[in-house]
């Protein structure tokens, strides 16, 4: 007997709940986004449930006034995730950050940080940030458009995986009798010169435990494909349905493979927005409850900016308005095509829409076994190698996915009983990736830089 | 009886140690800069010490430093993100350069640190001379040091008014009313400067302390002013206590002149420490970690003085055009170097092995007993030439271990330091006043 397919799952802290009502649900700290305790205890159930990540979502910035509901992010996630790696043992950490709005070698070392204190469970989601509010902090310009982003991307990747590179294993000597700290022979300048940045190196940090942290992606456009394919090593999707799902898979696992590099090594894990409860009947009502606690309001404004459109102009029992051009936006492709798409085959109106997909991501409203369900005829019909997991409420909806829907998956053969690995690669089946022969600079010569 | 004054004291780990042989010591672990529970180990060590704080320094680049030595690896937020979580009450002071990082996300990463270990963040700002530095952003040249200070203090002024952009009681979290925040209450900054355009708010509430503390290191006159404007805490380099008393005396009339009380800015030089049990073991000590970093510290004076190591030699004074001259290094620490010529001045006929037994890592060098240490400790905080010292332990974990066993006692029994936390936060460490938010005091003032 072959051994089944296995899941990764990780658990996206988006707030105190993905659900906008969460945080009125009496099952949170309202507050809890702010507090080191929320996040220490979120980690330490994620990883009594064996998960493989905490993932991290980001934005540099406040989209809206927070007056009716607290929002998804604040703290920094870099050192949030330092918190929360403290307080586990072997979950892995993954944070969000912006290649827009920030420089690659700050990046490339604080992920690398945190892998050394970490022991070996950073990752790194890059993202290219669409918000305008976000650019507002950073410069009196506009957002830069979506091309422009990607290629700034794209080599911002490429410098910090090139940092990460540029000390071998090996290179940390420590000789405590000749004084050699460094083999000179094994660390290397990268001595980028690109479009965008201009970056010298090496990184002041040896390298990591995991070899390079974990780089993930989450774009859908065109160039955010291209850019997963090109490195990626897991990528968080929106696909709402299995069949959307699979068509995404086979795409992207093409692409890699037209990249040079195995499907395997790209993990692909939609996002998975879960409210359980025992029985069907139960989670309908508790999702209802949370529904009511949010006004219904939000998640509509959540629509319709990512269809670019004032909420004002939406109406509730019409089906989703087309866009005809939709070039034209500078917002998330991944959220548009996803609801586009499914809206426009089913015919669904906004209000059935705004219902359907809390988050913008799928959304599944049951008992534990359908939970399980969803995820299994997804990993086993080549729609995804697991989910990111978006509870409901945090930590009472995580809790429940562990206590209920894991022993069910475990009994599935379907995902691990226990860690079987101390990294976050271990956990998802990546290999400790051999150093790149990308742009591997000369030795390195410290008296170069005295003398500058 | 009125209380006496409190000294303060911040640890000034610098990985395996000060001495640029630490990592080479018999007593060390030679990679422990990268160990995480080393970093545990000795943040701990520092807390049932009662110091203030744990302090980071950094540049982001090796610093010319991994063939010598770890440097200064881990980048400084996270790291102590990590110290915070092993750790219930002492502060956490990281160096974050205004070179190479914008204000927002400055700002963000110390308020993030700041809920996260509940009030003990503060935030070194330093403008960075490392040319091996600037290559890493892109920059070949960076820039004059009016330059680089101009933008410092933008970027000081923009990252305070982000840690203000949401009032102390800006959450209501009415679960039952649907009312999360008061908008009111919430507020961008809309700052449109020479180097910077930051619409705001920041996307992380006013922390518990209101803000992180601020400390600042430059030691050159632009320093001077940024710190006295701006500071709560200066981390200084003065290697004689005439130097020091008339550092702070010019720093204190500066705060004034910027409207803030004389005594609202903590003055904290650095003080590197060999101890041992008696003087003499401490000279061993020193001689050995001497002997093993040999010609190394050579090349590092050369380094801090701007100069080749070949205008240098052992028992020679330093080159006459070095101490005459009276221009300012056109880049480089100015404290760090000012620290050695001004004790070279002095007394002209100090070799440079002399001076190395004064000065090192541009600091301040005792070698002795822990009575010795605590006098030199005393004798400055006395004379109120400082309200204390960031300590710089030769090698890591034996030196602090030695100084929290053995000095700290002494300090105690003299009654000018802290036998527990009296409070949680870094602020209450140090003995300064919550700030009140720049905009409620606008519109206290405008409503008056």
């Amino acid at each position: 007997m072959s051994a089944r397919p296995q899941a990764s799952i990780g658990v996206n802290v988006l707030g105190v709940g993905c659900h906008s009502g969460a945080w009125r649900s009496g099952e949170t700290d309202p507050a809890g986004l702010y507090d080191v305790g929320f996040y220490q205890e979120v980690g330490r159930i994620a990883e009594r449930g064996t998960l493989d990540a905490i993932f991290l979502a980001d934005s540099p910035g406040l989209f809206a006034p927070p007056t009716t509901e607290p929002p998804f992010m604040g703290l920094e996630p870099t050192v949030t995730l330092t918190a929360i790696a403290a307080a586990t043992e072997r979950i892995g950490v993954v944070g969000t950050l912006s290649t827009s709005f920030n420089e690659p070698y700050n990046v490339a070392r604080r992920v690398a940080s945190l892998d050394h204190v970490s022991g070996g469970r950073a990752g790194f989601n890059a993202v290219t940030t669409y918000s305008e509010a976000a650019a507002a902090n950073f410069g009196d310009g506009p957002l830069p458009d979506h091309d422009h982003r990607y290629a700034r991307a794209d080599e911002f990747l490429d410098v910090v995986t090139a940092l990460w590179d540029g000390w071998e294993d090996g290179a940390l000597v420590g000789d405590v009798a000749t004084g050699r700290y460094v083999d000179p022979d094994r660390l290397h300048a990268i001595d980028h010169a690109g479009e965008h940045f201009s970056v010298r190196g090496p990184l002041n940090v040896p390298r990591s435990p995991q070899g390079r942290p974990v780089l993930v992606q989450a774009g859908a456009s065109e160039q955010g494909l291209r850019l997963a394919a090109r490195h990626a090593e897991a990528v968080f999707t929106s696909q709402l349905t299995l069949h959307d799902g699979q068509r995404y898979y086979a795409d992207l696992k093409a692409r890699v493979a037209r990249e040079g590099r195995d499907p395997a090594s790209l993990k692909v894990m939609p996002g998975l927005t879960t409210v359980i409860g025992g029985t069907e009947a139960e989670a309908a009502a508790r999702y209802a409850r949370l529904e009511e606690l949010a006004g219904g309001s939000s998640s509509l404004g959540q629509l319709a900016a990512t269809l670019g459109l004032d909420p004002d102009e939406l109406d509730l029992d019409a089906p989703v308005p087309e866009v005809a051009d939709r070039g034209s936006f500078n917002t998330s492709h991944g959220f548009y095509r996803s609801f586009l798409g499914v809206a426009r085959r089913e015919g669904l109106t906004v209000r059935q829409v705004v219902a359907r997909f809390q988050s913008g991501h799928r959304l599944v409203v049951g008992a534990p076994e359908q939970v399980a369900d969803t995820i299994e005829e997804w990993l086993l019909n080549g729609a995804a190698d697991g989910f990111n997991l978006m509870p409901d409420v945090f930590p009472s909806g995580l809790q429940t996915f562990v206590d209920h829907v894991v022993p069910i998956l475990r009994e599935r053969g379907i995902f691990r009983h226990e860690y079987t690995g101390s990294t976050l690669r271990d956990h998802l089946g990546l290999a400790r990736p051999a150093r790149s022969g990308r742009r591997s600079g000369a030795p390195w010569a410290a008296g170069d830089l005295r003398a500058a | 009886m009125t209380p006496r004054r409190q000294l303060h004291l911040g640890y000034n780990v610098l990985g395996d140690g000060m001495h640029p042989a630490a990592w080479r010591a018999p007593y060390t672990n030679p990679v422990g800069a990268l160990d995480p529970d080393q970093w545990t180990h000795v943040a701990r060590v520092a807390e049932r010490g009662t110091l203030d704080a744990i302090f980071l320094a950094d540049s982001p680049s090796l610093m010319g430093g991994a063939e010598g030595g770890p440097g200064l690896p881990f980048e400084p937020t996270v790291l102590l993100s990590h110290l915070a979580a092993v750790t219930e009450r002492i502060g956490l002071v990281g160096t974050v350069s205004t070179s190479f990082d914008q204000p927002y996300n400055v700002a963000r990463r110390f308020a993030s640190l700041d809920h996260l270990s509940r009030g003990r963040a503060g935030w070194n700002v330093v403008t960075s001379t490392d040319a091996s530095a600037a290559a890493n952003f892109g920059s070949a040249a960076h820039g004059a040091r009016d330059e680089r200070y101009a933008r410092a203090e933008e970027f000081v002024d923009v990252v305070n008014a982000l840690w203000d952009t949401w009032d102390d009681d800006a959450i209501v979290a009415d679960q039952a009313g649907g009312r999360f925040a008061d908008g009111g209450r919430v507020r961008p900054i809309d700052h449109h400067g020479r180097h910077f355009d930051v619409a705001g708010p920041l996307n992380v509430p006013r922390t518990p302390q209101g803000r992180p503390v601020v400390l600042q290191a430059g030691g050159s006159p632009a320093g001077l002013e940024l710190a006295a404007r701006t500071a709560d805490a200066v981390f200084a380099a003065q290697a004689s206590l005439e130097d020091a008393l008339a550092y702070t005396t010019d720093l204190r009339r500066r705060t004034v002149r910027h409207g803030r009380p004389a005594d609202s800015i903590r003055v904290l030089p650095g003080l590197s420490f060999v101890l041992g049990g008696t003087e003499e073991e401490a000279r061993r000590r020193n001689d050995e970690l001497n002997e093993i970093a040999g010609e190394d510290r050579l090349g590092t004076l050369a380094w801090q003085l701007g100069i080749d190591v070949t205008e240098l030699s052992w028992e020679a004074p330093l080159p006459d055009w070095l101490l005459d001259t009276t221009e300012l290094s056109t880049a480089g620490s100015q404290g760090s170097r000012e620290i050695v010529l001004n004790l070279a001045r002095r007394d002209r006929s100090l070799t440079a092995r002399q001076l190395l037994e004064r000065v090192i890592t541009w600091h301040r060098l005792v070698v002795g007993s822990p009575e010795q240490l605590a006098d030199a400790i005393e004798t400055w905080f006395v004379a109120g030439a400082v309200d204390g010292f960031n300590l710089m332990p030769d090698v890591n974990p034996s030196g602090l271990e030695a100084f929290v066993e053995h000095v700290v006692p002494i300090l105690r029994r003299r009654g000018i330091f802290r036998h527990e936390y009296e409070g949680t936060t870094l602020r209450d460490h140090l003995g300064l006043a919550r700030p009140t938010s720049a905009r409620r005091v606008a519109r206290t003032a405008a409503a008056a």
